[in-house]
């Protein structure tokens, strides 16, 4: 297709979808996160059960079907449940207060059992004995004879397995401190290496013990007596576990009072029997009313001897009420159904009957994180992030209006042509916008802005070469695009592993960063060039200052690789300090690594840390850490605390004490994570490190060479290291966002060295005759200043996030800020001289440079210099890069014959690509043709020369060429 | 822990060698693993092939890595010196 008829087509194209995004736009809302409008956040980790002996995604999605139905029971509007890597389940709960009830209500397993009572509860003989009421409490059933939780789990620790299809548990273990307390302090769990992972130490204490009760035993906490005392403790009952009935058996259950002839009025749990279970009931009531008849004592009244059927959800004895035999000696028909009595309050009664309504989960599961964001701060947090977004794109705004002018504005227009399609496709898909994603789509737009400025750039120097400015843009894109390809796709891949392995937040920002990186690529490709060559054909781009493509005032000619040395030990230095500092003073975790529960909180009447620590005690949580932060936001008086994992009970209780003595009012929030949740977090972290390495390793092989791999791996690992070391110096604490932080920054900071990398490649056959080390001192003067305003472009969104983002953004941005400013130095001072270093063993650098030096008197010039007639054309800058005194040097002058890097003098493929551009430009001058291009208006000693050809002869453009 | 301290502490040490002569067996970059591996190997030796975790890792913990650092270092060097002489 012509380029005219592309460009209109693009033009049109992107004119469209602009015209359909803002469609999409005023129509869609924008789904916004826990985070950002206030909820409850649920992280379960699913295990297996003897009816579902391994956690299979049809499991989980019957799971989380289950739990979608339980949370529609709670009225819960837009909330979000999915599976979250191989056996966990995240669930959003917007605009839930009581994260407690949620949690009770949606994760509960629910599996409900129904036992004959006096023949399973097990005595101290392991066996059932139905007329001890030491052991089945007598009439008092399922409320006294308790024992206390370690003498149960120790007796039923003693009887050995039995294994039957009716068992509901697999084995248990648990673990319990020294004596005398006997406090649990794990479990129980499915096996003793999980059992010593739920510990915060993830060691055994001394003294500690752990039991094993295995299947066909459960333990089952006793019913709490109506009347029993505040702090009275759980007992608990050891039982056979062989259940005559189980959920399954039940239908329709519902919440109603007990209005009956002997009613009490309470609230109640009815429910029929299916077919099957109509059955068994009748069954089990017949053989209990049988046995109670059978151990009936003449004189004593019926009901001293009346056995009982006890209900037990998730190992919780609901109710044992008894079988009158004197009413139904023939058991009890289902066809009426029957109903659970316990003490129920009406909502908990409402809530067992949804429970069962929804039937029990097929997986067992366990809380591991859990989170409480007040509205309040949601929509705080959501205003700081859009001013800290505002302020870095008006900054990146007059950053590229000031450097690229009119051009400057085409970019502008390309970013809010950007922006549109991506905020589109946010609301598409839908993409539900948290925190960590506007962190990402912040991000973006430094990576859109890249492009830009990584095209300009080259249009640049295409400008300055001599090009047309049609000619420029055209060649400008050329050349750039396998650079911002090559960086764009390494960004997309640790996107794409940071999606893959990270938990729920980070997802978010890893998914908006993959998009916004295709988003940007489009624009920055097709958008931008349309627009481009479009204005450059109308004349609108009428001169090179237009393009910001004046007279270029600052070149570099440093000596990169001399000072290479010295920035090593700089490097060198700063990882010496991190290393003593990470042994003196360690990397300070947050709780996803640690776990923990950490409140955070306003109060609305002023209290010192004393105060609050007394309310604090008062609860048992007396060793908490008590922090006073500022956080306007939420009031004058902020306190953090940080505890161990609390479960959403106790979150609530530490919540109403609080507020009973301070006031909390909306600004509490919470985030509690078990230590599974930490070590799975720090797991995937770990594996998406070394994964990211890996893949830009073999892209960056597969695409330059293997060489060029090793050094960006150990520019890497070098950024990884400076980054924690800065971490730890600066005492900052490492959570799961610093993490993703660091991932970005392994994909962003490649950028600098892929467009270092792609120049030295692009340089290799136009310098055949140069020291490697030239070819990259030339590389890296000809990219320095793009290289330094794409990483300014970058840090000045990454600053706006420090300075106007919250405490989230806040912990994104500084690992950003210290990652970008590393990875643009590493890129530069660490990975092309150790690029260089190995490349100048190979044979052919190593004759190059014996050469150079043997014509330089013993050292290689930092830079190849061109020379006329066998003289350098800047005889001062040889000497100044050989350190010659002006004496020698004019000795040495007539030696001077290199073929160099001179712009004027082309290797042979350069030359031919030359020939055939000049074919495509149109010429500037008197049309007149001119010879066949020499090759060399320099000389040359030794170096193979350009073959000679007939070439068909053309006019040549002479603005063409490059530039010194 | 322990390991990632080593590890820098290797890596630091590593950033020196350029003022050495590059005879090294691999070059720069065979200096490069062999500060790593010197590193992490005989630090690890020293503490009794045990990688210290948060809690047991000091100032001297970071000090294993140095020795290791600089025989892996220095066999990278005599091997090239070895390696050179030999090809010549």
């Amino acid at each position: 297709m012509p380029d005219r008829r592309r460009n209109a087509f693009v033009l049109l194209l992107v004119a469209g979808l602009l015209l359909a995004s803002l469609a999409v736009i005023a129509a869609k809302p924008t789904r916004l996160g826990l985070d950002l409008k206030g909820g409850v956040e649920l992280v379960y980790q699913a295990k297996p059960t003897p009816a579902q002996p391994k956690v299979t995604p049809d499991a989980l999605n019957r799971a989380i079907d289950i739990m979608r139905e339980r949370v529609d029971q709670l009225g819960v509007s837009e909330p979000e449940i999915q599976r979250s890597g191989p056996d966990q389940i995240a669930v959003g709960l917007p605009a839930v207060k009581n994260a407690e009830r949620a949690q009770r209500q949606v994760g509960r397993v629910a599996r409900l059992f129904f036992y004959d009572w006096e023949a399973n509860v097990l005595g101290p003989d392991l066996r059932p004995n139905p007329s001890d009421a030491t052991v089945t409490g007598g009439q008092a059933a399922g409320q006294s004879g308790g024992l206390s939780l370690y003498d149960a789990v120790k007796r039923a620790s003693k009887r050995a397995a039995i294994h039957d299809r009716n068992n509901t548990n697999n084995d248990l273990y648990y673990l319990f401190g020294p004596a005398p307390q006997h406090r649990l302090l794990a479990g129980p769990a499915e096996s003793e290496p999980e059992l010593v992972s739920e510990l915060p130490s993830r060691r055994k204490p001394p003294g500690a013990e752990v039991l094993k009760v295995s299947t066909g035993t459960v333990v089952v906490k006793a019913e709490r007596p109506d009347k029993a005392p505040k702090g009275t403790p759980d007992t608990y009952y050891v039982l056979n576990d062989d259940p005559a009935l189980s959920g399954t058996d039940i239908k329709n259950p519902e919440q109603n009072t007990d209005n009956g002839a002997t009613g009490t009025g309470a609230p109640i749990v009815t429910f029929q029997f299916t077919k099957s279970g109509r059955k068994k009931w009748h069954d089990v009531t017949r053989t209990i009313a049988q046995r109670g008849l059978s151990q009936q004592i003449p004189g004593q009244p019926a009901q001293a001897s009346f056995q009982h059927f006890a209900a037990v959800l998730d190992q919780d004895l609901i109710t044992t009420p008894f079988i009158s035999f004197t009413d139904n000696p023939d058991g009890i028909d289902g066809r009426n159904g029957s109903q659970i009595e316990g003490g129920f309050t009406i909502r908990s009664a409402q809530d067992l009957a949804q429970l069962l309504k929804t039937g029990a989960l097929p997986l067992k599961l366990e809380l591991i994180s859990q989170s409480q964001v007040s509205a309040t701060l949601g929509r705080e947090a959501l205003h700081q992030a859009l001013l800290a977004g505002g302020v870095g794109l008006a900054l990146v705004v007059l950053f590229l209006l000031a450097f690229y002018r009119l051009a400057g504005v085409v970019a502008v227009a390309a970013l809010a042509i950007y922006a549109a399609y991506f905020f589109a496709l946010i609301k598409l898909i839908p993409i539900t916008m948290t925190l960590p994603g506007i962190a990402g789509l912040v991000l973006t737009i430094g990576v859109a802005a890249d492009a830009n400025i990584v095209i300009f750039e080259r249009v640049k120097e295409e400008i300055r070469a001599g090009a047309s400015i049609q000619r420029a843009i055209s060649t400008g894109y050329k050349k750039g695009l396998t650079a911002i390809i090559d960086a764009n796709v390494v960004t997309l891949m640790t996107a794409f592993i940071l999606f893959i392995l990270a938990t729920a937040g980070v997802k978010g920002f890893a998914f908006t960063l993959g998009v916004g990186t295709i988003v940007s690529l489009f624009t920055a490709i097709l958008a931008t060039q349309a627009i481009l060559v479009t204005m450059g054909r109308t004349g609108m781009l009428g001169s090179a200052a237009a393009m910001g493509a004046g007279e270029q005032r600052h070149r570099f000619r440093f000596d990169f690789m001399g000072a290479s040395k010295w920035f090593f030990s700089m490097s060198g230095v700063i990882l010496l300090i991190g290393a003593l500092s990470i042994g003196g003073k360690g990397l300070k975790f947050g709780i996803d690594f640690e776990s923990g529960t950490r409140i955070t909180t306003g109060l609305q009447k002023p209290a010192n840390e004393k105060q609050v620590r007394s309310v604090l005690a008062a609860a048992g949580y007396g060793d908490a850490e008590i922090q006073r932060v500022s956080n306007p936001e939420l009031g004058k008086t902020v306190y953090q605390i940080s505890t161990s994992t609390l479960q959403p009970a106790k979150v609530t209780q530490v919540r109403r004490l609080l507020d009973r003595d301070f006031g909390v009012g909306q600004t509490f929030s919470s985030q509690s994570i078990g230590p599974t949740f930490g070590q799975t977090v720090a797991k995937s972290a770990i594996i998406a490190i070394i994964a990211s390495l890996l893949v830009i390793a073999v892209y960056v092989a597969l695409r330059f060479e293997a060489k060029y791999a090793v050094p960006v791996l150990i520019a890497l690992m070098h950024d990884i290291l400076i980054t924690a070391g800065v971490y730890s110096l600066a005492g900052r604490e490492v959570t799961s966002a610093t993490v993703a932080a660091l991932l970005t920054i392994l994909g962003y900071s490649l950028y600098d060295g892929i467009i270092v990398f792609d120049r030295v490649r692009e340089n290799v056959p136009r310098m055949p005759r140069a020291a490697f080390s030239q070819i990259v001192n030339r590389s890296m003067s000809e990219v320095l200043l793009r290289s330094l305003i794409t990483g300014a472009s970058a840090l000045v969104l990454v600053i706006s996030l420090l300075v106007f983002g919250g405490a989230t953004l806040r912990d994104f941005a500084f690992a950003l800020m210290v990652g970008i400013v590393s990875g643009a130095y590493s890129s530069i001072f660490i990975a092309s001289p150790v690029l260089t270093h190995w490349k100048e063993r190979e044979r052919v650098y190593v004759q190059r440079s014996e050469r150079i030096r043997a014509e330089y008197g013993g050292v290689v010039p930092a830079y190849a210099v061109a020379t006329v007639g066998g003289e350098p054309t800047d005889p001062d800058l040889v000497a100044a890069q050989a350190g010659v005194a002006p004496e020698t040097r004019r000795r040495r002058r007539r030696r001077t014959a290199l073929a160099a890097d001179d712009p004027d003098q082309v290797a042979p493929d350069e030359f031919q690509e030359m020939v055939a551009d000049l074919g495509l430009e149109d010429g500037d001058g008197d049309g007149k043709p001119e010879p066949a291009a020499p090759v060399s208006r320099t000389s040359s000693t030794g170096g193979a020369k350009p073959p000679k050809k007939d070439k068909p002869k053309r006019p040549r453009n002479r603005r063409h060429g490059r530039n010194r | 822990m322990g390991l990632l301290a080593w590890a820098m502490m290797g890596l630091a040490i590593w950033h020196f060698t350029v003022f050495l002569p590059d005879r090294f067996w691999g070059g720069i970059v065979g200096a490069f693993v062999g500060a790593l591996i010197g590193s992490i190997v005989v630090a690890l030796l020293i503490s009794g092939l045990h990688v210290p975790g948060r809690q047991d890792t000091d100032l001297v913990t970071v000090l294993y890595a140095i020795p290791g650092a600089i025989l892996g270092i220095a066999a990278a060097y005599f091997e090239g010196i070895r390696r050179e002489n030999a090809a010549a």
